[in-house]
């Protein structure tokens, strides 16, 4: 998953061969601090905490936020924020639902025609921001607001239930290993983007845009067109999400999406600060979810009110924001005495070199 | 006694001297030129000055009266010496006003209401002062360019004022005149010697001797970060000062034998080509010569890499490349039909700095062999790595960051992805900037190689050194066009410097 010899290794510190969380602890900080997480609830709530069912249920009802989270990164990784992903998850839920129940469509097409939708919107973020050179954050939030707008006009402004049950059956109530399915679907789109951005050329060029547009422009990266398709990968995926999240409840209405964005955006950026440190990425989108939900669930078990989700998702994503900053310049700093070390000593184990190293005579 | 007095000024990079026991006195009520060629520490100068660097020798005395060293943030800013740089600083959808008032309602007002009544009041007689018909109400951006640098010079002179009083005041200007049409110099300089009427002195950076001699009563030249010396304008000749900033005289190096093939057609070339300076430009390059093209800073040739790759928008003229026209160059097409840029700045058009090594070599081959929808990241790395060695890139790790590499190493680095491509030709701007000696010389060495392998190569650059090592031909152009061309032996520092520092003259 991490660095294996055949992935693009991410920016390390050379050295000798030790086990990774040795040389660069801090790209597993979050993983550690999940655990020591874990082990607190683990005693201060044995009763309810450590339970297949509770276990169960933190898996399984994230996995919509998981969903949604990966589609997010894809434009992230290109410097772009999608801010109507939590939208597009609304008309989804709610196309589904209005079609399936109110004009009695198969649930499969109606689920398809969501997904086509959420595919429409975002070729539209895309467009504008290609076409017109607009910054997509200001892009996506008006055409988010105005596909909440449509959700409502679809749903008439009510909670549309009832949808077909079949629906729940693929998403939610046959658990393999007592895990609903959904939290599969959500892994293996993990896999997916894992290999997006590993180890296809679209990927590592979304990389480079987000990097340094300039330099993947003279590199010939056609940026305009990467950007809009991040953004209909985005928002197609947000309307999955949308489709599975109507499986789990069977139900809709225009405000169903609303309380997703912020958790998203809280666990991309948290994410982004394990395991590839800077780069938004999958698998540590993954552990930022459940380190969230960890943390949510056993402080209400222990008893706390619901608004202890609105203080961890918002004080997450300011910390994860904050946490990336300093971890970059850090690094950064490490770098430069890297370098000013590689300039004296250029045949030491630093340089890594196989033949002797002409010495740089630049410091 | 003097307004401004900097005595033994030093200033290392890196433990690099760029600086070394300069002196700089400034009289009351003179403007001062502060010439030299690139790299020869004038702008480092003025930095410390500013206060963006710290000196790290010497002192500074401003009215006799002597400033602890290093300068904090703000420089001799804080001690009334107004400074205009380049870019002017000013903000194209704001107006005249409330440029001028911005900064009287700084620090000093706090929330305080603005009375705009009177800072019309204020930047009015201001302008009216120093004869500079501008309106206040006008936005920036429908001023014309000399328009602009008046109203930046007059801005600063106003801020400096509201602190110290008027008169006696010092103002610097760095290189102001670069992006200014030739027929409106003389109105900025027509507003300084009235400056210098009030009792103001004045410190010109600028590249242009035409200039300098024109407007300064003084100019100090600088060479390899020392002082050459101070003159007296009046006697002084162009002849005379080109001489003080270049040192010796040189010669011409030879590169072995020309290898150019002048009985091919020419690989890449454009006929009528416009840009933003760039007018209706021909250019022809063929396979086994190095181009040069230089000029003055603003004459148009730092643009012209870019807008032969099709990475600026060009506004008229067509680019040809192997014989066909390219009907919309822009950098993907021209990849396609190899041909390649080096940006000047590798920090910003370069590389991505905070990748590895690798994956910024690995960037160009996508669209081929290892690419698509599985990259072969093995592959790749073999790649890197064998660029890395063939080209000395030290230290030799592919997986360290862009960013821990030196300068030099970045830019061997990114010449061996390039070459890597097999291009036709090389587009490259100021290639060596930033980069230690060593790594300069094998730069110049691979280049020649793959030129004399059948490649040709374009080099835009105001290094006239690395043109005397490196070029078979050079243009100078002046204005946008070409207004010279030297060949071979001809290329020596002494007439590149003649013929770009003197526009027609010699």
């Amino acid at each position: 998953m991490t660095t294996s010899d055949n992935t693009p290794p991410t920016a390390t510190t050379p050295g000798p061969k030790r086990p990774h969380f040795l040389r660069e602890p801090e790209r597993f900080a979050l993983i550690g601090v999940w655990i020591i997480l874990i082990i607190f609830f683990v005693v201060k709530v044995p009763d309810t905490f450590p339970t297949t069912a509770n276990l169960s249920n933190m898996l399984g009802s994230q996995a919509v936020l998981l969903i949604l989270a990966l589609g997010l990164i894809i434009p992230l990784r290109a410097g772009d924020y999608d801010l109507s992903v939590a939208s597009v998850l609304t008309l989804s839920a709610v196309i589904v639902a209005a079609l399936n129940v109110t004009h009695g469509w198969p649930v499969w097409q109606a689920s398809v025609m969501a997904v086509l939708a959420g595919a429409l919107v975002g070729a539209l973020n895309g467009f504008i921001v290609a076409k017109f050179d607009i910054n997509p954050f200001i892009v996506t939030l008006g055409i988010g607001t105005v596909v909440v707008g449509l959700s409502s006009i679809i749903a008439d402004s009510r909670t549309v239930s009832g949808v077909d049950p079949a629906l729940s059956d693929v998403m939610l109530s046959k658990p393999f290993l007592n895990i609903p399915v959904d939290f599969y679907y959500a892994v293996i789109l993990c896999g997916i983007v894992w290999y997006l951005f590993q180890r296809t050329a679209f990927g590592q060029r979304l990389l480079f845009i987000g990097q340094n547009r300039d330099v993947a422009r003279l590199n010939g990266v056609a940026v305009a067109k990467l950007r809009w398709v991040g953004l209909i990968c985005s928002s197609t995926i947000a309307a999955f999400a949308g489709v599975v999240y109507v499986g789990t409840t069977r139900s809709a209405d225009p405000g169903s999406g609303a309380g997703f964005l912020l958790p998203a955006f809280a666990a991309a950026f948290l994410g982004s600060t394990t395991l590839q440190i800077g780069r938004f990425n999958p698998w540590g989108t993954l552990i930022a979810v459940y380190f969230l939900v960890t943390g949510i669930t056993g402080l209400q078990l222990m008893g706390a009110q619901q608004y202890v989700q609105n203080l961890f998702y918002g004080g997450a994503l300011v910390i994860a924001v904050v946490l990336s900053q300093t971890v970059r310049t850090r690094s950064a700093r490490k770098r430069l005495a890297n370098r000013d070390q590689a300039a004296v000593s250029p045949t030491n184990d630093l340089a890594n070199s196989e033949e002797p190293a002409e010495r740089s005579s630049e410091s | 006694m003097a307004l401004l007095e900097v005595i033994g000024l030093s200033k290392l990079f890196n433990g690099v001297p760029a600086l070394q026991e300069v002196d700089l006195k400034i009289l009351p009520g003179e403007i001062h030129g502060l010439v030299g060629a690139n790299g020869s520490g004038k702008s480092t100068l003025i930095k410390i000055l500013a206060g963006f660097h710290k000196s790290d020798g010497g002192r500074i005395l401003v009215s006799g009266e002597e400033h602890q060293l290093p300068l904090g943030p703000r420089g001799l800013r804080a001690h009334g010496v107004a400074f205009v740089h380049q870019d002017l600083g000013l903000v194209p959808a704001s107006t005249v006003l409330e440029h001028m008032a911005l900064d009287s309602y700084g620090a000093a007002r706090g929330l305080r209401r603005i009375s705009w009544r009177d800072e019309r009041r204020r930047v009015e007689e201001l302008l009216t002062r120093f004869e500079v018909s501008v309106d206040p109400a006008a936005m920036i951006d429908t001023l014309s360019p000399v328009q602009r640098a008046m109203v930046a010079v007059v801005r600063a002179v106003g801020d400096q004022e509201e602190s110290a009083g008027r008169g006696g005041s010092l103002l610097v200007l760095d290189e102001p005149t670069v992006f200014l049409p030739r027929d409106e110099v003389d109105l900025l300089f027509a507003l300084l010697r009235r400056l210098k009427n009030q009792g103001s002195s004045v410190v010109l950076v600028s590249h242009d001797l035409d200039e300098v001699l024109a407007v300064t009563d003084r100019v100090t030249v600088l060479r390899d970060g020392r002082l050459v010396g101070t003159r007296a304008v009046p006697g002084q000749t162009r002849q005379d000062i080109v001489k003080m900033i270049l040192g010796a005289p040189d010669e011409h190096v030879p590169h072995g034998q020309p290898t150019v093939r002048t009985d091919l057609p020419p690989l890449m070339a454009a006929r009528g080509l416009s840009g933003e300076r760039v007018k209706n430009l021909s250019i022809e390059l063929r396979a086994g010569e190095v181009v040069g093209v230089t000029g003055l800073a603003g004459s148009g040739f730092e643009e012209l890499p870019e807008l032969l790759f099709g990475a600026r928008q060009r506004r008229a003229g067509t680019i040809t490349v192997d014989g066909h026209d390219v009907a919309r160059p822009a950098p993907l097409d021209m990849l396609m039909k190899r041909i390649v840029l080096v940006p000047s700045d590798r920090k910003a058009e370069g590389a991505a700095q905070d990748l590895t090594v690798n994956e910024n070599l690995a960037l160009p081959f996508f669209t081929n062999h290892a690419g698509g929808w599985f990259i072969r990241w093995g592959m790749l790395r073999d790649q890197a790595r064998a660029i890395c060695r063939r080209f000395n890139v030290v230290p030799l790790n592919v997986d360290l960051t862009f960013s821990s590499l030196s300068g030099g190493n970045q830019q061997k680095a990114l010449l061996g992805k390039w070459f890597e491509t097999d291009p036709l030709v090389m587009l490259l701007n100021e290639p060596t900037q930033g980069v230690d000696i060593g790594a300069r010389r094998e730069i110049f060495r691979l280049i020649r190689a793959a030129v004399t392998d059948g490649m040709a190569a374009l080099c835009a650059t105001s290094d006239y050194e690395q043109l005397v090592e490196m070029a078979d031909r050079v243009l100078i152009l002046e204005d946008g066009q070409v207004r010279h061309e030297l060949h071979g032996a001809e290329i020596t520092k002494d007439s590149l410097a003649a013929f770009i520092y003197s526009g027609a003259a010699a």
